[in-house]
């Protein structure tokens, strides 16, 4: 036999198959035999299994009766309101309002009518009425504000104690005309979140008469304050005049003079400014977080800041909630 | 001639073979399974549900309405934007009238702007669909309330924005498509505010009339 010739049978075909074949069974064995996992870790005692978390389903059912939490958390602050005389006193930030209970009374009322309807809804598309409130909006806004509002906050080791408020009822009413404001933007935001048609014209419907009850708390608390600045300064025909202020490194710290912090201490820093509402603040309906300042402010004039949101998933009234297990 | 024994071979040897190609052939089909579970789980995944969450799928609970105007969508859209251009030409006749105050100029023009502001808005979405022009038919029936006097002006005003809010209203029964629906949830919600600030201007102080309790009536656009 040449030598060519006995490379050729070397190499043949079937040569080929045989040496394919033989190591994907090689491979195939090693794999089987290889063990990666060094097997479970052994338990002292009977342990519990993971628990399995339930489906955060969000649906037309939820989206509704979120809104009636909404409602009722609302309902719930303007009561507690109402019950502590905080409206009863006048504020000395906004002397002109008076005692507005039974306005503020009337919009209470009309938030538990609109959880009734959010409720029904609900009920229509198969879940069950929510007949408290949002645990999320209480705990983590509302029982928030009313408790700087009243109690102050205690020292702690960085920083000093911070006083009860100095105008409780300044501090409500902005918080209404906050919560006034979220329960139209909260109507306004669920219409693209719903699938059914007669939904969204529900929540808008509820979401316009909050609205208008915004617009009538802002003209309450700074009358005439009906457009925004920069809506006032377009509306006008010729160029507004502006006065300059030079500032420089010596008063850059100094603040303005136009009265929104009026309230502050005499020796302290100034107060955080109290932004006034306007009844109309922009052509489209916002959903930007509601920004609310209240509160006695602290060694350095801070007051508390919170931005009120929308409904998301943190605070959705999701099916496996209860309001029997909020307590 | 072949004996026995050499065929037994061949044979011996033809099995082998077979043997080795059907476990090759085996070994890239186990290798393939995992493969082809990713994609089936994956297109089982991509189904529409409104879950969120690690735990297993659950069964859709709604069916997601389409975002873009359907065709009924774009004819109810369009009847919108014919009122927002006739509230504009109302008011644009209103400040023609003159007798503002510099307050009450700049409340009748930032809520026309407003209304041109949505009018807009609509065009954007409805793109050539748009109507563009105003409802000749409403503005003929409600002008003569934009000429007379300023208190009466500002009364025809707080009607108009009152019914505006109430033909937003009916749309939103009625559109499909979540776009639209979602703007003239926002042009509403604006649009809301205008009538408190108009009766306010006009000096009204009873609660119901600032919150436009009285449930006004659809505009009729294209009667």
């Amino acid at each position: 036999m040449s030598q060519p010739d006995a490379i050729q049978e070397t190499f043949n075909r079937r040569g080929l198959f045989r040496i394919g074949g033989l190591t994907t069974a090689s491979a195939i064995a090693i794999a089987a035999c290889g063990k990666s996992e060094a097997g479970e870790i052994g338990n002292i005692g009977v342990g519990q299994d993971t628990p399995k978390l339930p489906d955060a389903v969000v649906n037309n059912g939820v989206q509704m009766r979120t809104l009636a939490g909404i409602e009722l958390s609302i309902a719930a602050a303007y009561q507690r309101m109402v019950d502590d005389d905080m409206l009863a006193v006048s504020s000395t930030r906004f002397p002109a309002t008076g005692d507005l209970t039974p306005l503020i009374t009337q919009f209470g009322e009309h938030h538990i009518d609109s959880a009734a309807i959010f409720n029904d809804l609900a009920v229509a598309q198969d879940s069950e009425a929510w007949t408290c409130g949002n645990t999320r909006l209480d705990e983590a806004y509302i029982d928030v504000v009313f408790d700087r509002v009243v109690n102050g906050a205690a020292a702690t080791d960085a920083a000093k104690a911070i006083q009860p408020s100095d105008d409780p009822t300044r501090d409500m009413l902005l918080l209404v005309h906050t919560l006034e404001s979220l329960s139209a933007a909260s109507c306004q935001g669920v219409v693209p979140q719903v699938s059914e048609a007669p939904l969204r014209a529900a929540a808008a419907m509820v979401g316009v008469a909050s609205a208008r009850q915004a617009a009538l708390m802002a003209l309450l608390l700074n009358p005439g304050g009906y457009v925004s600045e920069i809506d006032a300064e377009n509306a006008q025909a010729v160029a507004a005049t502006t006065t300059l202020v030079v500032q420089n490194t010596q008063n850059i710290a100094t603040p303005s003079d136009d009265g929104a912090a009026g309230d502050n201490t005499a020796q302290g820093p100034p107060s955080t400014e109290i932004l006034l509402p306007v009844a109309i603040p922009a052509q489209f309906g916002s959903l930007a977080p509601i920004v609310y300042v209240g509160g006695a402010g602290d060694e350095n004039g801070v007051r508390l800041k919170l931005n009120f949101e929308t409904p998301s998933l943190n605070s959705f009234a999701y099916p496996f909630d209860s309001c029997a297990a909020q307590g | 001639m072949k004996t026995e024994s050499s065929e037994r071979g061949a044979d011996d040897a033809s099995m082998g073979r077979r043997a080795l190609l059907g476990v090759g052939v085996g070994a890239a089909a186990a290798s393939l399974l995992p493969l082809l579970t990713a994609k089936s789980s994956a297109s089982s995944s991509s189904d529409e549900t409104t879950t969120t969450g690690a735990s297993e799928p659950a069964a859709p609970t709604t069916t997601a309405p389409p975002r873009r105007p359907t065709d009924d969508d774009i004819a109810l859209l369009g009847a919108a934007q014919q009122a927002e251009l006739t509230a504009r030409a109302l008011y644009d006749t209103a400040i023609e009238a003159g007798d503002w105050s510099q307050t009450e100029q700049t409340v009748i023009t930032t809520i026309r702007e407003a209304h041109e502001a949505s009018a807009q808005a609509l065009a954007g979405m409805l793109g050539g669909e748009a109507p563009g022009e105003t409802s000749q038919s409403l503005y003929s029936s409600m002008v003569g309330g934009f000429r007379g006097s300023v208190s009466a002006r500002l009364e025809s005003a707080y009607n108009l924005e009152a019914a505006i809010v109430a033909t937003h209203h009916e749309l939103l029964r009625e559109l499909i498509g979540t776009d639209g629906a979602t703007l003239i949830a926002a042009i509403q919600s604006a649009e809301a505010r205008h009538g408190t600030v108009l009766a306010d201007l006009n000096g009204q102080t009873v609660v119901s009339t600032l919150l436009v309790q009285d449930e006004a009536v659809a505009l009729e656009v294209n009667p």
